[in-house]
């Protein structure tokens, strides 16, 4: 916050007024609902019975539970794998369709089409491409290699959702970058022009150092949103995780375990908790790196 | 300004194409299986992308089956209500989160951090149990509440206001204009590129929504277009055709609000457009 | 929960029959008023799940009908989707408002009973005069154990034959007109068409759950259904078999992960020989794949208990219905005879009325598939059994399901995952 220094120009009360109707909404109908999992996660309830209180009995039985570290593993490496390209190609995109060149604005919309694609349609798809006997293995055999089980393999069929991640997110952050984009003052690139450099050296130069505090929070709400990864494992690994249960992510166990009429909501809650817990905490670490990053 | 060579150009081209065929080759497909008719095998292996005899059939069978014009107007209700709150609720607080000096301000932004943070799973026993208990289950207005302000868009609109130069609003604060007329005349206007963003994912967000108004409608008059359409799923009888006639159906109306939105990304401080 | 003077007023006249009250709502949650023997009055609501698609002129027909018979009765129907349907239910019954019918199977039906939300239709009077209507397999089908009762009017039944592609069978050099009837012959010409195809064809789509289990004869749990037993020696034999079936090429390879659903759509597509499946599939078939239904052939699917297994539906009375009375004639209403041979000829599934398949319609085949494979399985229907313990939760489901995974995958020996398995699940039911 680069203007925090300035003299106050607005009566006490304003911020208030503006911050009442967000603020209000979120704590009522997601911190306010909160509450209930954090007191939940010390009990033993069900869906249908409430529960007593069981301390950290869940927690116990987590450091126990196999699927957890599984879990635990799986959402961790979604993170690192994903997140950089979640954070760099929809910008590269973004930077592709900016551009007011004949057809823009048909390629612009026919890129944010996946965003809005019906996940069924895509899991189906995605099926098909991959499947032993799919498109993907058609070319690589075309090119003498495979065919892989992309959809057998529990370590393929990770990267497999991975890659359907980065996939549907390219049209979704593209249009944040698009907006932020537009910020970026032109004079700089010609500037850069003129000084004779190139395409790479632009962007590093003027594009990044325009952009930052967007790809910042790109970061920042892609890392959180693969933590919290559900629906691309679900629908290509299926609803027990891929084979064995090797695939499961730590939402599809908080799904598993607490949801339907017989759900533990307790133990749920618990690892409802974690995630929330782990996501802060990422999320705090982006931010402070960017913080620290801006002071040298 | 910068000039663009041909090659560069074909460049370009290329690589948009090549994006192209992977994002839409689903939505086309789509599209495809929708116009087959009966007697056409659907499941055949490698799918098949033309439909051999096509036909409308399935839209009016999808129409036939449930009040999809119905559906969709209770859809489009929610769906322009939530842009409306958003719009408004996310600009205000994004406003006063970035450009706003205030004790408080640290613990404010981090509820909104909280809120993105919250697994929707674990919450909606609660958050349906809290409309039983307002008597506003069962209601259109019940499915709008819980994302009228979506945190997400109130951090997109802080760092959009926390990008402005400070310079844009200081002539207006020494002619004496109070915080309210400059955010509405000068701070509203310069991020409009990103009000249109929060438009479309408020938009596609409550027009996607699926299993928080399953749980909040009970009478089928009510229901919102992505339930309704989930009938199409037979429960003997499956017809792959009538689903993707459906998702047709629903998606549609995201592109177009999309096509017409797009050029808004597009503009920024002081300028109309970009010009490339 | 206050009871409307609606409700009261409509109690008054009927007084003397107040004494059923205290037969009512098992669990001692009675917490809804309505006098379940009194004349059926009031605004009920009626819940099925995903019906409305196909058979929407039909309920509104019932309904219509219901309320003609019973003026000051109103019924309101509600149909849910497909997708989430239990959540749907836990909502409504976390937060106390489960529509007075409701459409279940017996395993929504059994934690809904523990919780008192569902009347036992065995003890209360109004509601138990029905059984005799009923076929004693399908009344018992709905028995909770440890409930002491049934808590929903059977409703229709489904069971269904082996498909196979006759197709697929004819490259591997199998006689398409000689199907495997035992397991034996099952896994044989499984090996068979994978040895042939050189692997590239498999068999099965799926790998065994625990309804495959109980008709290969492995006792699934002990007789108060408290502990999981499917780790005896009878459910090792068959895993070992699917093992050597996967080792040789025989299952598909995303047979670890596909589910039912996928697994059908793998036999549309002609990429899996064999499927279970049911009557009124026949239709999907012609509809979406005509190249597979020219080459469809249709066997008995192998059990090695002389019973078959099928899946039941019914139709709960909350306990906390305001218009009990109301919501039970209703339920009969919809279960009764008529209604259900009605419903059942529109789709391919059966009724569990006593003596409806004794009707020729069930035991006449009119040289049709439909006919052929209709009659077929309403004759196995006489002393099928729903194999799935009610007790068995989605997440038992999955503990199987990954554990016999390890087993294929050679990470664990047939025995060894079993027990993991049993373990898993029988620590779970004690936790329920």
């Amino acid at each position: 916050m680069r203007h925090v220094e300035h003299v106050r120009t607005h009566r006490a009360v304003s911020p208030w007024l503006f911050l009442l109707p967000g603020l209000a909404t979120v704590t009522a109908f997601s911190l306010y609902p909160f509450l209930t999992t954090l007191h939940k996660a010390f009990t033993d309830a069900r869906t249908l019975t409430p529960g007593g209180w069981v301390g950290l009995r869940n927690f116990r039985d987590m450091a126990q539970d196999e699927q957890f570290w599984i879990a635990l593993r799986n959402s961790s490496l979604y993170v690192v794998l994903v997140v950089p390209f979640t954070v760099l190609l929809p910008l590269l995109l973004a930077l592709l369709v900016q551009k007011r060149i004949p057809g823009v604005a048909f390629f612009r919309s026919a890129f944010y089409t996946p965003v809005v694609a019906s996940s069924v349609v895509v899991a189906l798809i995605w099926g098909w491409m991959l499947d032993d006997r799919g498109l993907v293995n058609g070319i690589l055999r075309a090119l003498g290699a495979g065919p892989f089980a992309f959809l057998g393999d529990e370590w393929l069929l990770l990267f497999s959702a991975m890659a359907l991640t980065v996939w549907k997110g390219l049209g979704y952050y593209m249009i944040i970058y698009l907006a932020a984009l537009a910020h970026v003052p032109r004079e700089l690139y010609e500037a850069a022009a003129v000084d004779g450099a190139g395409a790479l050296r632009r962007f590093t130069a003027v594009t990044v150092p325009g952009v930052r505090s967007t790809m910042v929070l790109v970061g920042a709400l892609s890392s959180v949103a693969a933590f919290k990864v559900f629906s691309e494992v679900f629908l290509l690994a299926g609803p027990t995780g891929g084979p064995a249960g090797q695939d499961t992510t730590l939402v599809m166990l908080v799904q598993r375990t607490g949801t339907g009429l017989n759900g533990r909501v307790g133990y749920s809650s618990a690892l409802s908790l974690v995630v929330f817990a782990v996501a802060l905490l990422l999320m705090l670490l982006v931010l402070r790196a960017d913080r620290t990053r801006r002071r040298t | 300004m910068s000039r663009t060579t041909p090659w560069e150009k074909a460049v370009r081209y290329v690589l948009l194409l090549a994006v192209l065929a992977l994002t839409v080759g689903p939505f086309l497909w789509q599209l495809s299986t929708s116009f087959k008719s009966t007697t056409e095998d659907v499941y055949t292996s490698p799918p098949r992308f033309l439909p051999a005899r096509p036909t409308a059939h399935n839209y009016a069978a999808v129409a036939d089956i449930i009040p999809v014009w119905d559906y969709a107007l209770n859809s489009l209700k929610v769906a322009v209500a939530s842009v409306l709150t958003n719009l408004a609720g996310a600009s205000a607080a994004g406003y006063a989160l970035a450009r706003l000096r205030f004790r408080g301000r640290r613990a404010a932004g981090l509820a909104f951090v909280a809120a993105v943070l919250v697994p929707l799973e674990s919450i909606v026993v609660a958050q349906f149990t809290m409309m039983r208990d307002l008597e506003l289950n069962n209601t259109l207005v019940a499915v709008v509440l819980p994302g009228a302000v979506g945190a997400l868009n109130v951090l997109l609109m802080r760092n959009a206001f926390a990008n402005l130069p400070y310079e844009i609003e200081e002539a207006a604060v020494i002619d004496g204009a109070n915080v309210w007329q400059r955010f509405v005349r000068i701070a509203l206007p310069s991020v409009r590129g990103t009000l249109a963003v929060v438009a479309v994912f408020s938009f596609m967000g409550a027009w996607d929504d699926f299993l928080w108004p399953l749980i909040v409608l009970s009478d089928p008059d009510r229901f919102t277009l992505t339930v309704g359409l989930n009938h199409l799923h037979g429960t003997f009888q499956q017809d792959p055709r009538l689903v993707a006639a459906g998702t047709v159906v629903a998606v549609a109306p995201l592109v177009v609000m999309f096509a017409c939105l797009q050029r808004y990304f597009f503009r920024g401080v002081g300028e109309g457009a970009v010009k490339g | 929960m206050p009871i409307p003077r609606r409700a009261v007023a409509a109690t008054v006249p009927l007084l003397v029959s107040a004494l059923t009250l205290t037969a009512c709502g098992s669990g001692g949650t009675d917490s809804g008023g309505g006098d379940a023997g009194g004349k059926p009055e009031g605004d009920i609501t009626f819940q099925t799940w995903n019906l409305r698609s196909n058979f929407k002129d039909y309920f509104t027909g019932l309904v219509a009908e219901f309320e003609k018979a019973n003026p000051g009765a109103r019924v309101k129907w509600l149909d849910q989707p497909a997708d989430n349907y239990a959540d749907k239910l836990s909502a409504d019954a976390a937060a106390g408002t489960l529509p007075d019918v409701v459409n279940v199977s017996p395993d929504l039906s059994y934690p809904l009973a523990k919780a008192g939300l569902l009347m036992n239709l065995d003890k209360e009077p109004a509601a138990a005069k029905f059984k005799g209507e009923y076929t004693p397999e399908a009344w018992q089908g709905n028995v909770l154990p440890g409930l002491d009762g049934s808590y929903s009017f059977p409703w229709y039944l489904n069971t269904g034959p082996l498909f196979y592609n006759k197709a697929l069978f004819r490259q591997a050099g199998l006689d398409p007109e000689k199907p495997p009837k035992s397991y034996g012959e099952l896994f044989a010409a499984a090996r068979t068409i994978a040895e042939r195809s050189g692997g590239r064809i498999a068999t099965l789509g799926g790998t065994p759950a625990v309804e495959d289990f109980g008709r290969y004869g492995v006792r699934l749990m002990n007789d108060d259904a408290t502990r999981f037993t499917y780790n005896e020696p009878k459910g090792v034999e068959l895993l070992t078999e699917y093992k050597k079936l996967y080792d040789a090429g025989g299952l598909d390879p995303q047979s670890l992960t596909n589910t039912p659903d996928k697994t059908g759509q793998k036999f549309l597509e002609q990429k899996v020989a064999m499927n279970p499946g049911s009557a009124h599939d026949l239709e999907t078939f012609k509809k979406n794949a005509p190249g597979l239904y020219r080459e469809l052939g249709i066997t008995d699917a192998p059990n090695n208990t002389g019973k078959p297994n099928m899946y039941v539906m019914g139709l709960g009375v909350s306990s906390r219905s305001k218009h009990k009375a109301a919501a039970i004639a209703f339920a009969r209403f919809v279960t009764d005879r008529k209604n259900q041979e009605a419903f059942t000829h529109k789709v391919a599934v059966f009724p569990s009325t006593k003596g409806s398949l004794d009707d020729p319609y069930w035991t006449r085949d009119d040289g049709t598939d439909e006919g052929r494979v209709r009659v077929a399985s309403a004759k196995m229907l006489k002393g099928a059994v729903n194999y799935t313990p009610v007790v068995l939760s989605e997440e038992m489901k999955t503990a199987l399901k990954n554990e016999v995974a390890k087993a294929l995958q050679g990470k664990k020996t047939p025995k060894q995952a079993l027990d993991d398995a049993v373990a898993q699940s029988n620590k779970l039911l004690k936790q329920g």
